[in-house]
């Protein structure tokens, strides 16, 4: 049998008619006449998308204003000029994929976890060949303050991230939690650049790496968590 | 789309009598029973008109009401089976009017041997006529994906139609 033959099988059941009742028409449009009233479209996907790596830049300034900008004081010319741009372009990525995730039927061309896997590997591979101390004195006791310092930065620019495109609608909002945590998770790394004075390879490499995926990981458990809330609002 | 967006009641009304049989068909096509179809039709039309400003003017408007008709009946799915332990008894008394042989339609009977995935797909591209690139917005997936599945689907389709007859399927009667 071809493919033709079943495309044909397959619109003839479609055509069989399928009597929908018209009174429940009637009560879908009494049920929106109440509430009609003219609506702001989203902006554009670019201006949400500044508006979000702003409000990430925000946060990371401000905490390591906060803590000093030691980190960036002891970095070189180089380290500088390929650290930040890497994190820059990485956000702008993950802000043009989560307005995507807030869009119903929004075009994605990275999905949510190969924006986390390709963040993750590119942070390690700008921070691998350019921190060559690979002492690991306090290794534990330092990384695991810089994960806590890192994610005390990514929750709240997640949180407002999300706050920001609350206009929006995810579909999956397991997604869009991803890609909220992954963006904030970005930041929390900006945060760390800033102000860790620690360029052991492995502390960088381990603890300030792991933000990312820790940070969209609470990203997803929160959306799967909100999905559930919304719909126990609902009923 | 736009002029519902403006507020407009004739807009609205002419676009919910436009897509509504759609949106029941695919609710439909996923084994439901008739009320339960007739539900999330009124779900989605509640959620759509909720979240109306997020379609963007310009952009494909089947897509944009297909994701947001998944979404409810995935939820719906979601919440069946969170159900389901507590509530087997009123469960298995819709299961027997769903199914029930003379409410199911012949193209629920024909994409029943297939995944919800694929059925979806099939639904959304053979039966509604959308384009891959739409089918594939509308599920949030690649087209790559959209067209292994309906590859997978079409195989699945193929041995179910061989196996029963094909002269059953194409004279239209489900004997």
């Amino acid at each position: 049998m071809k493919d033709q033959d079943i495309d044909d099988i397959l619109k003839k059941a479609a055509q069989a008619p399928q009597d929908l009742d018209p009174l429940v028409l009637e009560r879908i449009g009494d049920s929106i006449k109440p509430s009609l009233r003219p609506v702001r479209p989203l902006p554009p996907v670019w201006l949400m998308a500044v508006g979000l790596v702003l409000v990430c830049a925000g946060v990371s300034l401000a905490g390591a204003a906060r803590g000093g900008f030691f980190g960036v004081a002891k970095m070189n010319l180089l380290e500088r000029s390929l650290v930040f741009p890497a994190l820059g372009l990485l956000a702008c990525l993950a802000a043009v994929g989560f307005v995507h995730q807030m869009i119903p039927a929004s075009r994605l061309r990275v999905s949510p976890s190969a924006l986390l896997a390709l963040s993750s590997v590119s942070l390690l591979a700008v921070f691998a060949p350019l921190f060559r101390d690979y002492h690991t004195d306090h290794f534990f006791l330092a990384g695991i303050a810089c994960l806590l310092i890192g994610l005390l930065h990514a929750i709240p620019a997640g949180l407002l991230s999300w706050l920001m495109l609350r206009r929006g609608f995810a579909v999956n909002p397991a997604s869009a939690g991803l890609v909220a945590g992954t963006l904030g998770g970005l930041a929390g790394v900006g945060m760390l650049e800033l102000h860790c004075p620690n360029f052991q390879a492995a502390h960088i490499l381990v603890w300030h790496t792991a933000v990312v995926p820790v940070s969209a990981a609470l990203g997803a458990l929160l959306g799967w968590k909100l999905r559930f809330r919304a719909r126990s609002n609902d009923h | 789309m736009v002029r519902y967006q403006q507020g407009d009641f004739a807009a609205a009304t002419a676009l919910i009598d436009r897509i509504s049989p759609r949106l029941h068909r695919f609710f439909l096509a996923k084994s439901m029973s008739r009320a339960d179809a007739d539900d999330l039709l009124q779900e989605t039309w509640l959620q759509i008109h909720k979240v109306r400003h997020t379609y963007r003017p310009g952009e494909p408007a089947l897509p944009w009401f297909y994701a947001i008709a998944r979404h409810i009946r995935v939820d719906h799915y979601r919440k069946s089976i969170r159900h389901a332990a507590g509530e087997r008894e009123l469960e298995e008394m819709s299961k027997g009017v769903s199914s029930a042989p003379n409410q199911a339609s012949e193209l629920e009977a024909l994409l029943a041997p297939l995944s919800e995935g694929q059925r979806e797909v099939i639904a959304m591209l053979k039966v509604e006529g959308m384009s891959l690139e739409e089918v594939a917005r509308a599920t949030s997936s690649s087209v790559g994906s959209v067209k292994q599945k309906v590859h997978r689907a079409y195989e699945k389709l193929r041995q179910t139609i061989g196996a029963t007859g094909p002269r059953k399927w194409r004279s239209g009667g489900l004997a």
